[in-house]
């Protein structure tokens, strides 16, 4: 999933000091899961900034709004009287979410309330952690499945560097080896051999080197 | 200042803290009227939501009670 973090208070009300009717709207999708800015969150943080605006002396209105995705259109279509009646979305999803409200509705304001994070996975109650870097061309069938671009902070091919210690990164002890992770998994598939196998420079330009990516389906497009 | 009496809302449980207030009733037994009771079905109900809530539409504390 996508995973989300709010942003500072503080630094949202200084995203609505110039606004007075804020529609605070909520995406139903990744950002739910991960309980950075659903349903729930839309309403927390709206009732906060209106105790926190009034509290400032401003009569500012939030509105509260959901869609289940803010990344498509149709879903974006059924709320398109709300968004013109207000002069500024504080949209809680994703970047995804914030820039596909402007492309539908080019006149609309629209601030991020929510800093996206990362691609990743709950792993415990209240932890998450990234999982892929989307890099465009995956490798994980030959690192047993842990993926060395978004895991390993050097992003290596053939690993591990003399930084891991222990199976911790350098970087900080909280953060596990990637290639002593590939390494454990493979030796308890039985696929050591596997190691053995210098895998070439990654070709990096189907990741942001080659520039913002697009994807074509001629079978799903209709001309 | 020394009048103020603040606004108090109590979230209670419907099983415990709330059979208390029913008993209290019951018994006569007078509790200040600035204490605003809402039962709940279990203190675990309670939601940040909630508690928000009742402090933006004006109460100085909540109390839950479970």
């Amino acid at each position: 999933m996508i995973v989300g973090e709010q942003k500072p208070l503080e630094e949202i009300k200084e995203l609505v000091a110039d606004h007075e009717r804020i529609l605070v709207l909520g995406c139903g999708t990744c950002v739910t899961v991960c309980f950075t800015g659903g349903e729930k969150e839309v309403g927390i943080l709206a009732s906060s900034l209106r105790m926190a605006t009034k509290i400032d002396g401003q009569g500012k209105v939030f509105d509260e709004q959901t869609v289940q995705r803010q990344c498509e259109w149709e879903f974006l279509d059924t709320i398109e009287e709300e968004i013109k009646e207000h002069d500024l979305i504080l949209s809680m999803a994703c970047g995804i979410g914030v820039q596909a409200i402007v492309e539908r509705f080019p006149r609309a304001r629209v601030a991020p309330a929510i800093n996206t994070t990362f691609l990743g996975l709950p792993e415990e109650h209240g932890l998450w952690t990234e999982r892929c870097a989307a890099c465009g061309e995956c490798v994980l069938h030959r690192t047993a499945g842990v993926c060395p671009i978004a895991r390993c902070a050097k992003s290596l091919m053939n690993g591990p560097c003399g930084g891991s210690q222990d199976g911790k990164c350098e970087i900080d002890p909280e953060v596990q080896c990637a290639w002593q992770l590939i390494y454990d998994r493979l030796k308890a598939q039985g696929r050591l051999d596997q190691m053995l196998e210098i895998m070439p420079a990654k070709d990096w330009s189907t990741s942001r080197d080659g520039g913002p990516r697009r994807l074509v389906r001629q079978d799903l497009r209709i001309d | 200042m020394n009048e103020f009496e603040p606004q108090i809302v109590a979230f209670c449980c419907h099983y415990c803290a709330y059979a208390a207030a029913d008993l209290a009733g019951s018994l006569r037994l007078q509790y200040p009227t600035n204490l605003k009771v809402i039962r709940l079905p279990c203190t675990g109900k309670l939601d940040a939501l909630h508690v928000l809530k009742a402090f933006e539409e004006g109460a100085d504390g909540v109390m839950v009670a479970g």
